[in-house]
């Protein structure tokens, strides 16, 4: 009997048939009557088993199975629960009944069972009372004595290292039941291998997540042969193999910490971001039982972050030149590979259709183009983009994503063009609103650089009106003149000079308006065009002067003009200049070679409301000159000093006429000119010929 | 190489009055910044005072931020006057017609604890 328990005890059989098959080896063979208790780890008492012998045995079975031992009672079955020692009772009475019953109905049963003797012995495994086996004799004659009950406690013994086998395996299967089902519900994808680096688990959302259709299909898998259906890559867009992957490296004994790789399924393209982590398990001996991989999906997170970061390089590159062709180029540079295998722009070109101006990643069967060439999309492609363009909205064909150049609420000026060739991955929804807003943002750059280039033609023409047409020839005389714009090319310079006729005479002025742009130019304008009407009705220089103080001051917030004017009149063959100077540095006089500053000092125009400005006459002698220039030519920037007004008069030393003065002048200022120079200057020469005109 | 245009600003309170060292070049690179001084002086609400004495150069831009700063000041009732910088400087103001300007030019050595360069 013993051997037969034994065999009950080793097999991981469920609890349930454990009892039934230990009792039917106590009962006959050892007893008419048994029961079977266990006890919880938390004290609690459950009858687990009951068999009688004879008949009536169900009635009887049942009964039993229902009772509960008495606690208090101080024989039996109670008694050896509490003290933990079996107790034997050779000869039964109705007062040992009675004791041990419960109520009325309860004695009717025992006595039912016809006991004669009785042995209850407690189940001790492990330390621990974990149950209690009460046997009884009586209809089969037989009657218990202390072999019995030795035989019992060695029995007992037996049973209880089966049932708390039994019970510790149903704990373990219970457990792992509510382990299994947690893990099927986890989001995160759990792939658990043996040490020979066996897939013997793998969760829902691990097929899921690496696009089979079931977990079976993972555990089913040879060993590397799930590799195979991937293209791994890490962050940086290296190849990774199996023995890359935390897995591996884990079960090579190593740490390894989290693993970001970009996952795409070769058979689909269907790309995701995954990050892998795994942990090593071991068993009590110290070595490698299992490695339980947790891959989670990345994807979303790891798109936002790359479309922000593209969008951000994209903005940058935009807004780093005002010449487009260059920032479009960059752009599509930065989409390829991350976003795309190859990145085109297009752009409507005067009404004929779309033509590429930018591109990156050649086309698998084209060479690539030349940055900045120009050229027509390839025909198969292109409708996508015509399509993209005219319906104003991004369009997702297959491979290929085009999205319109446009600035909101306007129609399209091009579209950029995206698609997927040999890398095998395909598009999808937020790569479609990633194109929109790249084709958003180079439409700002594409447009802000045409509106520059237009301002330039505008501020260009606007300047080129503000010189005069050409010097008229005064009889008598002889003029020279010079003028250079410091600056950008779209920045209208704020110097000017005219010569023009007035009553008597010729008018010859100089200017110079502080600032720069299109303030600057608007007063530039305003002052000479004063100046001319003021000067051609009123003849003379200071009341001209005036008339412009006068206009100045007129206008909102302060605005400085420095003038020097001058009328030249031919009088009996006498030629005079009648200068006048308004915040101007003087005009330099040149007889026989020899400049001397000429002019009195007086106020800026539009300083003050009233203001005093002296004329003074000079005389020109034939051969002399009358030079008159800007600040820009004395404050021009050399090596270590200023040109200054030392230099102006030494450079002029010796000038044969007009146009050798100018020339001079404009020579030395550009040998000594170092570097950009913030203001214009602005040069006009007089000279008195010889022989009366 | 040649040194590109260079203006430092000090504020100091004497008193009532700021006053607004300027060192290096006033054009039109710097003469923003020497616009945000003098407004910053202007709100202490007292007498200001522009000091030229370290300025190497200065052009229109500078001087026609003197012409409207002396005319603001005239409008809203407090003084400002500038204490002259060295003789390429002062050219400005000649050819200006305000070399004459009394009310404009000041001198240091009559502000207490002004005098001596920064």
């Amino acid at each position: 009997m013993l051997a037969s328990i034994d065999e009950v005890t080793d097999g991981t059989v469920l609890l349930g048939e454990t009892v039934a098959r230990l009792l039917e080896y106590v009962v006959p063979a050892f007893a008419d009557v048994a029961t079977l208790d266990t006890i919880s780890h938390e004290g609690v008492f459950r009858r687990i088993g009951s068999r009688v012998e004879g008949p009536g045995r169900e009635e009887l079975e049942k009964g039993l199975l229902r009772r509960r031992p008495v606690p208090e009672a101080p024989i039996g079955l109670p008694a050896a629960l509490a003290s933990g020692e079996s107790q034997l009772i050779e000869r039964m009475t109705d007062e040992h009944l009675r004791a041990i019953a419960a109520d009325e109905a309860d004695f009717e049963l025992l006595r039912a069972l016809e006991l004669r003797s009785t042995l209850d012995v407690p189940l001790v495994a492990r330390g621990r009372i974990v149950g209690a086996l009460a046997c009884g004799v009586g209809t089969s004659g037989r009657d218990y004595g202390p072999e019995d009950l030795r035989f019992a406690e060695v029995l007992s013994a037996r049973l209880a290292l089966a049932l708390d086998n039994a019970s510790l395996s149903a704990a373990v299967s219970g457990l792992e039941l509510r382990l299994e089902a947690t893990l099927t519900n986890l989001a995160e994808a759990v792939i658990v291998r043996d040490a020979a680096a066996r897939i013997v688990f793998a969760n829902p959302a691990a097929a899921r997540l690496l696009g089979v259709a079931s977990a079976n299909e993972i555990t089913e898998a040879l060993p590397g042969s799930l590799m195979a259906l991937y293209d791994v890559f890490d962050e940086r867009g290296r190849r990774l193999e199996l023995s890359d992957l935390p897995s591996a490296i884990v079960a090579r004994g190593e740490e390894a910490g989290p693993l970001l790789v970009r996952n795409v399924v070769r058979a689909t393209g269907q790309q995701r971001w995954l990050l892998h982590k795994a942990t090593p398990v071991f068993d009590r001996d110290g070595s490698l039982a299992i490695v339980v991989s947790v891959i989670e999906d990345l994807t979303e997170v790891k798109r936002a972050e790359l479309a922000q970061r593209l969008l951000a390089e994209a903005g940058h590159a935009l807004s780093a030149s005002l010449e487009y062709h260059q920032s479009l180029q960059r752009v599509a540079e930065l989409a390829v590979p991350g976003l795309a295998d190859r990145c085109q722009v297009l752009l409507h070109v005067d009404d004929e259709g779309l033509e590429q101006v930018a591109a990156a990643g050649a086309a698998p069967d084209r060479e690539a183009p030349e940055p900045g060439e120009a050229r027509p999309a390839a025909t198969d492609e292109l409708s996508v983009a015509i399509e993209a363009v005219e319906s104003a909205e991004a369009r997702l064909a297959g491979r290929v994503i085009a999205a319109p150049l446009a600035l909101a609420g306007q129609p399209p000026i091009g579209a950029i063009f995206l698609a997927m060739d040999r890398s095998g991955r395909t598009f999808d929804e937020s790569d479609l609103v990633l194109a929109s807003e790249l084709g958003q943002r180079a439409a700002i750059a594409v447009e802000n650089a045409r509106l520059y280039a237009e301002r330039s033609e505008i501020a260009a023409t606007l300047q080129r009106s503000l010189l005069p047409p050409e010097l008229p020839v005064i009889p008598g005389f002889r003029l020279a003149g010079f003028y250079q714009a410091a600056g950008e090319q779209n920045e209208v310079g704020g110097d000017f000079y005219d010569a023009f006729a007035v009553r008597g005479g010729w008018m010859v002025v100089v200017g110079d308006v502080a600032g720069r742009g299109a303030e600057a130019a608007a007063l530039t304008s305003l002052s000479r065009y004063t100046l001319r009407t003021a000067g051609k009705l009123l003849g003379d220089p200071v009341a001209t002067l005036e008339q412009l103080n006068a206009a100045l001051r007129q206008g909102s917030g302060l605005s400085l003009v420095s003038v020097c004017c001058a009328l030249l009149r031919d009088v009996d063959d006498e030629a005079k200049a009648e200068l006048v100077l308004a915040g101007h540095p003087p005009a330099l006089h040149l007889r026989a070679g020899r400049p001397e500053p000429a002019g009195v000092f007086a106020p800026f125009l539009g300083a003050y409301e009233r203001g005093e400005w002296t004329p003074v006459t000079i005389h020109l002698e034939p051969g002399d000159q009358l030079v008159l220039y800007t600040d820009g030519v004395i404050d021009t920037v050399g090596e270590d000093e200023r040109f200054g007004e030392d230099r102006l008069i030494a450079a002029l030393r010796g000038a044969s006429g007009a146009g050798d003065a100018v020339a001079r002048i404009e020579d030395a200022v550009r040998s000594f000119a170092r570097g950009p120079q913030a203001d214009d200057i602005a040069v006009i020469a007089v000279e008195r010929l010889s022989g009366a005109g | 190489m040649r040194r590109a245009s260079h203006l430092s600003l000090e504020l100091q309170r004497i008193g009532d009055a700021s006053v607004v060292s300027a060192r290096g070049d006033i054009d039109l690179s710097t003469v923003a910044k020497a616009a945000e001084a003098i407004a910053a002086a202007r709100a202490n609400r007292g007498s200001v005072y522009l000091d030229l004495r370290e300025v190497g150069f200065m052009d229109t831009s500078g001087l026609r931020l003197i012409i409207e700063e002396q005319q603001h000041t005239a409008a809203h009732g407090y003084g400002f006057r500038v204490f002259p910088g060295p003789p390429n400087v002062q050219r400005l103001f000649d050819i200006a017609g305000l070399a004459g300007d009394e009310g404009l030019f000041a001198d240091p050595s009559r502000l207490p604890s002004a005098g001596g360069s920064g």
